[in-house]
């Protein structure tokens, strides 16, 4: 009878292979949720190191929700009263055929109130925006990921949406 | 069709080839393609990337961690406040010494804490806490919805991922689902600790944060309506009341063209499901249609 072998996360193979799944979506999460001035790789490290620290605990199929909620914490106290900002890609002449600078000048507009709308939806309307419309997660992911139905993580993105309109719009 | 309708759709991916076509002539249909790509140039990789597992593991065996090591939870009780809620997240994950009571959909259960107070769990919830420690500290970390009653003690701390909720004996309910929190004291005083802010609340109170805004009001009933199995709702977004729904009877709500985020007063009751889908529809003008034993679909009457 062949011995049943248990995997844990302590097992290095198990601990690897989430990391590679999970490190870039939480380091994403993270900063999308808080922003480019925090140190997110930090937080991420800090976040699989609670991991490694409570293995035994810890089953292979709750690691995600572990680490998603560690990182969420770690950063909640401590940051939320900083304000949230996202860098844009620099205008780059480049990359448009039309090169006038007015037209690069509206660009820069566009993309600075566009800037100024993502900084003003509550992180979650954010979140769930970004993971969807730049990291091409499907909605059940996303759900999975913040812990709420699909239904919801339609809504927010739809809100998202709307608020970023409104405040872009006048561009065309 | 409605304008917002199609706008969703779009947005979800799901417009047929027909319907994207018409879509694409639409009015604002290049503003609404550029904010989909200028997404694009937010994205998180050209800025900041995670550290590969080799860099992780380095750093692993570099780093001295400022943070405070929880493998000795003496130590972590020392410190304020604010790492109460990250440490009782951390606790319920440890699998050793915790018991864990859980409910399903369409199921409510109570049970007792070592020291005779009680607990009524509502439908798809989860509470966990620790036997041996709980003589030294009473603390139960708590997802879902439950009803505390809480015998003379020491503190009696309820942990969950929005905050901390901490009583004396008492009888109060804490209901904690995504996007939506709520406290109600039904006897005694009840101190709420969200990551924001510092509440306290007397008897007949509720304090409730929905996506970040805070509303408080007085109740009148003596205990949850839920324990009677009866929802009651005052000023609560629809699609809240639907994902109690589902809980309740297990079912999928879908809906069509209704705005959700419309605050709906009211309630249903847990054991006739044809009564309670009436009086969650009229208020509104709604209507229902039940696909099958485990899908309705809602829609509006316009």
């Amino acid at each position: 009878m062949p011995k049943k072998i248990k995997h844990t996360v302590c097992d290095e193979k198990v601990f690897s292979s989430i990391y590679k799944q999970y490190a870039k979506d939480l380091h994403d999460y993270l900063y999308y949720k808080f922003g480019s001035q925090m140190d997110i790789n930090d937080k991420v490290q800090d976040a699989f190191m609670k991991l490694w620290d409570n293995c035994k605990d810890i089953v292979p199929e709750k690691a995600r929700a572990f680490l998603f909620t560690v990182g969420k914490n770690m950063m909640l106290n401590r940051f939320k009263h900083q304000k949230v900002i996202l860098k844009f890609q620099e205008i780059r002449p480049k990359d448009y055929t039309n090169e006038t600078p007015e037209f690069l000048l509206e660009e820069e507009q566009f993309y600075q109130k566009y800037q100024k709308a993502l900084n003003s939806l509550n992180e979650e309307q954010r979140v769930a925006f970004l993971l969807n419309k730049v990291e091409g997660k499907r909605h059940k992911e996303i759900a999975e990921i913040l812990n709420i139905t699909s239904r919801v993580v339609e809504y927010r993105i739809y809100s998202a949406f709307k608020i970023i309109k409104e405040q872009v719009k006048g561009f065309k | 069709m409605d304008k917002e309708y199609i706008l969703k759709k779009w947005l979800a991916g799901e417009l047929t080839d027909e319907e994207l076509a018409t879509f694409k002539k639409s009015e604002d249909f290049e503003l609404n393609a550029k904010i989909i790509e200028g997404a694009k140039k937010f994205k998180a990789s050209q800025f900041s990337t995670v550290r590969s597992y080799d860099e992780f593991k380095n750093g692993l065996k570099n780093k001295k961690s400022p943070l405070i090591r929880l493998n000795s939870y003496k130590t972590a009780l020392r410190i304020a406040a604010l790492f109460v809620i990250s440490l009782g997240i951390y606790f319920a994950f440890l699998a050793s010494n915790v018991t864990t009571v859980q409910t399903v959909a369409s199921q409510k259960t109570t049970f007792e804490l070592p020291d005779a107070s009680s607990v009524v769990l509502n439908a798809n919830s989860t509470a966990k806490y620790n036997k041996k420690k709980w003589a030294d500290k009473r603390e139960i970390s708590l997802d879902g919805e439950a009803f505390f009653k809480v015998a003379k003690g020491a503190t009696f701390d309820v942990i969950t991922t929005n905050g901390t909720i901490s009583v004396l004996g008492t009888q109060f309910n804490v209901k904690n689902r995504a996007d939506y929190f709520q406290v109600t004291c039904f006897e005694g005083i009840v101190s709420v600790k969200s990551h924001r802010e510092y509440f306290q609340l007397t008897q007949g109170k509720t304090i409730r944060i929905i996506d970040g805004t805070v509303v408080t009001d007085t109740i009148g009933y003596k205990k949850p309506r839920w324990i009677d199995n009866k929802s009651s709702f005052k000023s609560v977004p629809l699609y809240e009341v639907l994902n109690e729904f589902e809980r309740q009877y297990n079912v999928t709500i879908t809906t069509q063209n209704i705005d959700t985020k419309r605050l709906f007063t009211g309630g249903f009751v847990h054991d006739n499901i044809d009564q309670a889908l009436t009086t969650i529809t009229v208020p509104f003008d709604l209507t229902f249609k039940k696909e099958n034993l485990t899908n309705i679909t809602l829609y509006s009457s316009e």
